[in-house]
């Protein structure tokens, strides 16, 4: 898998620019998927969902449903899409290093 | 080649972004006949297969011809039909719901010219381009998915077995000999896109062995309770598997009860089943959706297995074309072939398309599998 350097730390990346693995995400991955993905500056909110989404993977082993998201951190769809604009999946899901999303996506 | 920017600043990926505008309405692409008799249509005729007429209170008539599509086209071949378009019919032109393309003109001798044009049109290697037909009681385009194309997932391809039965199948497609419309559709994999479902024939990708676990890889690709809750009969379980010193978090199949359906590879990367020689095609028979005398139906599986056999399925063709047949053969007029299968018997249905009867075809899937079984002493010897 491809590799990708990012203020002197290397990451392992698939070919949609997911960390191979949640526990290699670091506060630098987060940095360099902002470059990535198109957000100007990391607000609180932006970490408000980040951390609500690392706490529930570690929890329960899955990534949580939109409107579980949206209920706990009190976002809703059209914030979150203000905050990440390529949404939940693509876009906090791979910031917060999580697995890919999968399925018929 | 070198980059060419659209416009599109990456730097300011939301400035000048435009979303949620949706298809452009379709009464932009209206001929002007159709626009002008739009809710107006008295009745319409095939006049012959491929070529029909619709009349308006109005007294106007549009002529409509319908052509088979590849449904995977290049942008030469779109070209080519818009070119035929221009020619023809003002550049209207219309694809229907299972992918024949249909250009209409008001005139009949446009539309007979028109048949000549596009009968006359051939690939380099001698297949039609545009082959007229699929209309009334025949068989028309296959509705059919990805396959090895382009997606991850299949036990079989698509285009290419399309291919090789709509040759088998092509003097339906071109007449309308057929008690009733036929209806053949394909999927690569049981989740079915497409209608094989609901079909008169169809042709479903289907495997045979249990996926192939990645341990190492698995609980970094994975969220592991979907692949678990992905699982229809519940042979997948939560492990801690030990792989060369270490211990990994991953899942364990219960091979006895794993019946390859891939919905867990769906789900997660590190489950992947496909097989070479385990993968094959499943035939089903019998479905329909319209309401027509009798209600829409699924169809059912009748041939268990048959291998892959690239690049022409000759076994797959060979026993479509001997259903076909028989159908053909035996039903009454208007039956569809389930209407057919069910007033003969299904005994009867396997024993004149001469298909093996072997234990897959029995249900055995929850409670429902039970009403699929004979509760009666009625049955033909």
């Amino acid at each position: 898998m491809p590799e990708v350097e990012f203020k002197g730390k290397k990451f392992v990346v698939d070919e949609d620019g997911f960390i191979d693995s949640y526990a290699n995400w670091s506060e630098d991955w987060v940095q360099y998927v902002k470059t990535q993905e198109g957000i100007e500056e990391l607000t609180d909110e932006h970490r408000k969902v980040i951390s609500m989404l690392r706490e529930y993977y570690e929890k329960n082993g899955i990534a949580p449903m939109v409107r579980v998201l949206s209920k706990v951190t009190g976002f809703k769809l059209k914030h979150i899409y203000e905050l990440f604009p390529s949404g939940p999946g693509k876009g906090a899901c791979k910031m917060a290093g999580l697995p890919k999303p999968t399925g018929c996506v | 080649m070198a980059f060419i920017s659209s416009g599109y600043n990456p730097d300011k990926p939301m400035e000048d972004r435009i979303t949620d505008i949706g298809p452009r309405h379709y009464e932009e692409f209206y001929p002007p006949v159709i626009k002008a008799n739009k809710g107006k249509w008295l009745y319409h005729e095939i006049l012959e297969p491929g070529v029909y007429v619709h009349v308006s209170e109005t007294g106007d008539e549009v002529y409509t011809v319908r052509t088979g599509g590849a449904r995977l086209m290049t942008v030469t071949h779109i070209r080519e039909i818009c070119e035929i378009a221009d020619k023809y019919c003002d550049g209207y032109v219309r694809f229907t719901t299972r992918n024949n393309i249909e250009f209409m003109t008001p005139s009949k001798e446009t539309a007979y010219a028109l048949k000549a044009d596009l009968e006359s049109r051939k690939f380099a290697g001698g297949s039609f381009k545009f082959p007229v037909g699929g209309t009334g009681a025949g068989i028309t385009n296959i509705v059919h998915t990805q396959g090895w194309i382009h997606c991850h997932t299949p036990a079989t391809d698509a285009s290419g077995p399309v291919k090789a039965t709509m040759d088998v199948l092509f003097d339906d497609f071109k007449n309308m000999r057929l008690p009733a419309h036929l209806r053949v559709s394909l999927a690569c994999c049981l989740n079915m896109c497409g209608a094989v479902h609901c079909s008169d024939i169809a042709i479903l990708g289907y495997h045979r062995k249990p996926p192939i676990l990645d341990h190492e890889y698995l609980d970094k690709m994975c969220e592991i309770p979907l692949a678990v809750a992905a699982c229809p009969t519940a042979a997948i379980r939560p492990s801690k598997v030990e792989y060369e010193g270490k211990t990994y978090n991953s899942v364990a199949v219960k091979q006895d009860r794993c019946m390859f359906c891939g919905n867990c590879y769906t789900m997660c990367p590190s489950m992947p089943l496909a097989d070479t020689e385990g993968d094959g095609i499943v035939l089903m028979v019998g479905g329909k959706v319209s309401n027509r005398i009798s209600r829409p139906t699924f169809s059912k599986v009748v041939v268990a297995f048959i291998p892959n056999e690239t690049p022409r399925w000759p076994t797959t063709t060979a026993t479509i074309k001997r259903i076909v047949d028989v159908y053909a053969a035996n039903a009454k007029k208007y039956e569809r072939l389930g209407e057919w299968a069910e007033r003969i018997g299904w005994e009867r249905f396997f024993e004149k398309c001469e298909l093996p009867f072997t234990h897959h075809l029995i249900d055995d899937f929850r409670d429902p599998a039970y009403y699929t079984w004979r509760h009666t002493t009625q049955f033909k010897f």
